[in-house]
């Protein structure tokens, strides 16, 4: 199922919408983010969290990481 | 024998009468006048320092009309419009297009006040502060109708509010709030104390300041005698202020305050804070946004609090911290969905950023590598690789993309409500939803409206809706122009 989700990167300035399945991982949907910020190409760990602040599982999908339509996650790039 | 004017003026300005036919409540119903609804008696001492009389409200708009009008007369060449720097006038044209209806508006707010404020002095301010209001909307039109032969997207002064472009749509969600959707009570505190008393010398008296310098005198002529009207209509607030807390009403007064000045403060940093900081020529910046407005509206605003006896607004050190990078985070959003507004949007220079990091001690730590990576991009693909396609998470309150504070620094948060999930950029936003739900949650933002399929999700057809005719209206790098991709079909989202 398609969900639309709200996503900050740590090196962007301005909160995006991303539409995706929900059956992605939660590090594609870190690398789904990044790619529309202003250094897509830049390497290296990101960690997601979610509007608690909580880190999100990368292996789990976003559906068991507990995003659904609406929610906000952030991604910090190392 | 002629009376003098003060043997006169009292009984002139109070022709309140007492109604036989209808109850008080019923000529000035609640629902319009205002909560909480007080008899006559607590209204009777309503006064402000001007008193102005109609014949000389005649007078003196008469030769303020004269004084523009003959700037105008006297700097008509066209040559002269052609010498202004290229960014000051995409700042007019921003400032036209979000400013000039608005003030049509303005005048809607002030005849309801006119007809339903309590006291008939303060009827007679709102019948003159609509006419003022009607002034601030003539003259920009006129002053655009005559930038139409240099510019054509000069149109946007009188077309702006007609369109779904969503820096309009966040400014009319404000006025909307503020004055078009409020009681004549409400609309005193909010516009003529808040807005008109804190924030309208910022955008007239230091715009004016600015225009000066950049050698636009009919643009600062204009500014600076609309700003006279603002000074005294915008008196109307305290009386309002004064009777509300001298009854019981204090609680009221002080949400209205902090509502208001929350609103205020995120129209104002993206419209003039940008402005002032990325559109004004170098050589014209006399202070920085934060300066002006540190000095012309929180200095003065404090000691309006501070008259009545209010708090700060509870939110006061988000707001200062904002002062400092709020503006700058707005600029790259501005930058980088340029095609969606109506005029053009720079790219800092060298010299600008070093006067930039000159007034904001963080800015080319923070802003300078953001600004570096774009122009990388221009290098590398050119002005497609320098566009943000996807949309921006906007806030359902300010209507305005939930930026960073700074870069690495999110305030956004949510609200589940009745099954829908709210997005907002910050604390203070969330709390002026959650005070008046059933009045904000009915709401769509644009980004609420292509999901639910009530708006485009192609780019090309999103700024059809938003009434934007692609190219020529498109806005552009201010210094690189129409790049040549521009005359083939815009890509989608």
């Amino acid at each position: 199922m398609r969900v639309y989700l709200f996503g900050y990167a740590s090196d962007d300035f301005v909160g995006r919408v991303i539409v995706t399945p929900n059956e992605r991982t939660v590090a594609e949907l870190g690398r789904q983010l990044v790619a529309w910020g202003l250094e897509p190409e830049r390497r290296g760990a990101i960690t997601v969290r979610n509007e608690s602040g909580e880190i999100l599982e990368p292996a789990d999908t976003i559906a068991q990481a507990g995003l659904s339509n609406g929610d906000i996650f952030t991604v910090e790039r190392g | 024998m002629v009376l003098r004017r003060d043997d006169w003026l009292d009984i002139a300005r109070k022709v309140d009468w007492t109604p036989r036919y209808v109850d008080e409540r019923s000529l000035f119903p609640e629902q319009i006048s205002g909560h909480p609804w007080l008899p006559h008696e607590a209204w009777q001492g309503w006064s402000e320092a001007y008193r102005t009389t109609y014949r000389e409200y005649v007078t003196n708009q008469r030769e303020k009309d004269a004084a523009v009008l003959g700037v105008r007369a006297a700097l008509s060449k066209p040559r002269l419009v052609d010498e202004l720097d290229a960014g000051w006038l995409e700042l007019v044209k921003f400032h036209n297009g979000a400013i000039a209806l608005a003030e049509y508006a303005g005048a809607v707010a002030e005849l309801r006040m006119a007809r339903f404020g309590r006291d008939s002095a303060w009827r007679m301010m709102a019948t003159l502060g609509a006419l003022d209001e009607i002034r601030h909307t003539q003259i920009p039109l006129l002053i655009g109708s005559d930038m139409l032969s240099h510019d054509g997207n000069f149109d946007w002064t009188h077309k702006a509010y007609h369109t779904n472009q969503w820096v309009i749509l966040a400014a009319r969600h404000l006025f909307d709030d503020m004055f078009l959707a409020a009681d004549a009570l409400d609309l005193a505190i909010q516009l003529n104390f808040v807005f008109e008393t804190g924030f309208t010398n910022l955008q007239f008296m230091a715009m004016a300041a600015l225009a000066d310098r950049a050698h636009h005198h009919l643009f600062e002529k204009t500014l600076a005698s609309i700003q006279t009207d603002e000074a005294r209509h915008a008196q109307i607030g305290h009386p309002v202020m004064r009777t509300l807390l001298d009854n019981g009403s204090r609680e009221r007064a002080q949400y209205l305050v902090d509502k208001m000045w929350w609103r205020c403060w995120r129209v104002f940093l993206a419209l003039t804070g940008t402005a002032m900081e990325y559109l004004t020529p170098l050589g014209a910046r006399a202070r920085s946004f934060k300066e002006f407005m540190t000095e012309w509206v929180t200095e003065q605003f404090i000691k309006n609090l501070a008259e009545f006896d209010l708090e700060k607004p509870w939110f006061w050190d988000l707001f200062v911290e904002e002062l400092d990078y709020a503006h700058h985070s707005f600029q790259l959003g501005l930058y980088t969905y340029r095609t969606t507004l109506w005029f053009d949007v720079a790219s800092p220079s060298a010299a600008e950023r070093s006067w930039l990091n000159d007034n904001y001690p963080r800015w080319n730590d923070l802003y300078g590598p953001l600004w570096d990576r774009l122009e990388g991009r221009w290098q590398g693909g050119g002005e497609t690789n320098t566009l943000s396609y996807g949309l921006p998470a906007l806030c359902n309150l300010c209507q305005l993309p939930t930026l960073f504070i700074r870069p690495g620094r999110n305030t956004a948060c949510t609200l589940e409500m009745h099954g829908r999930r709210y997005l907002f950029c910050s604390e203070p936003c969330r709390w002026i939803f959650q005070q008046e739900p059933q009045r904000f949650a009915g709401h769509k933002s644009v980004v609420d409206r292509i999901v639910a399929g009530e708006a485009p999700g192609k780019l090309i057809d999103l700024l059809e809706w938003m009434g934007l005719t692609a190219p020529a209206e498109n806005g552009k790098d201010l210094r690189r122009g129409l790049d040549p991709w521009r005359l083939d079909p815009v890509p989608t989202a």
